[in-house]
């Protein structure tokens, strides 16, 4: 067997069995998507923004983000040969976890859950919200996930920053 | 200066939620006459019957991707000249490449905030009202 881990930011896509992608999820949100037919599935693992001064994040920031995670990781599917229309997702995360953090955890959850429901892609498992962290482990070729309880509080990477276009000052067309 | 609540356009993008979210910054800006489509076919169609004056579409498309809606607008000779922007990912480099030889008006790189898809249309239409 062998293991694809993914932080923050980051997607895997896997269209082989014997291969598991995982994560470490505090008050992040880790979608699993397959697509039974292609026999394909990826993982993404974000958070949708940073937490103001005041511990809120404006829904607009939060979407953006989170939007984009989701599309990097349709597009790569169905680059690959999965079909919008196929795709089943698992949901995990989006625990309160750190004190400080209000309740962010719940804003990505609520994210995730409303992306799947706008995007008419079924939710066929989830595990959403509590105080707990998370290991989430998806054999992608299969679309079986599963995902246990971490006692000790995770140590989260601070989000990472969402990069400027790359084209400014390199490729200015316009 | 142009005054957004004159400008009509059609937003192109396979994700539901992408199309609300960019429709929403627009109404924002002060755009009233926002029209959207999952899919360059139907977008085509669209704009054709009912001409619009901005086009934003996402790159990457399945049945047909946003390179070819431009190609496909810009030989038109009703629609041809219809001011095109395009929404593509941070490594699409050379697809932007291509947007502009085929005579693309601007570009916008995901995920993006409402300010600079503002800022964007202003290169094009100049301050907005």
């Amino acid at each position: 067997m062998r293991r694809v881990s993914i932080v923050q930011g980051e997607n895997a896509i896997v269209a082989e069995p014997e291969v598991l992608i995982s994560t470490l999820l505090g008050s992040c949100v880790a979608a699993c998507l397959y697509d039974p037919v292609a026999k394909l599935g990826g993982m993404n693992h974000f958070l949708l923004g940073e937490p103001g001064a005041d511990h809120r994040v404006g829904m607009n920031e939060m979407s953006r983000y989170g939007l984009h995670a989701m599309e990097l990781l349709i597009n790569g599917m169905m680059a690959r040969g999965a079909m919008r229309s196929r795709l089943r997702a698992h949901l995990y995360g989006g625990g309160n976890i750190v004190s400080g953090l209000g309740s962010i955890g719940s804003s990505n959850a609520a994210f995730a859950r409303r992306f799947m429901a706008d995007e008419g892609i079924e939710v066929a498992h989830s595990d959403l919200g509590g105080t707990s962290a998370r290991k989430v482990e998806f054999l992608a070729y299969d679309g079986r996930s599963r995902c246990s309880r971490v006692a000790d509080r995770v140590p989260e990477l601070p989000p990472i920053p969402v990069s400027l276009p790359s084209s400014v000052g390199e490729l200015e067309l316009f | 200066m142009p005054a957004a609540a004159a400008i009509k356009v059609m937003v192109v993008d396979d994700q539901t939620s992408m199309r609300a979210m960019i429709r929403r910054a627009l109404q924002d800006l002060g755009f009233k006459d926002v029209r959207d489509k999952p899919g360059a076919i139907e977008a085509l169609e669209s704009i054709k019957s009912d001409r619009v004056h901005l086009v934003i579409s996402d790159f990457n498309m399945p049945d047909m991707d946003g390179l070819q809606f431009l190609e496909a607008v810009r030989k038109d000779p009703v629609i041809g000249k219809t001011v095109f922007i395009m929404l593509t990912g941070s490594a699409d480099k050379e697809i932007v490449q291509k947007a502009a030889a085929l005579g693309v008006n601007n570009y916008v790189v995901k995920p993006f905030a409402p300010a600079a898809l503002k800022e964007k249309i202003e290169r094009v239409f100049g301050e907005l009202t």
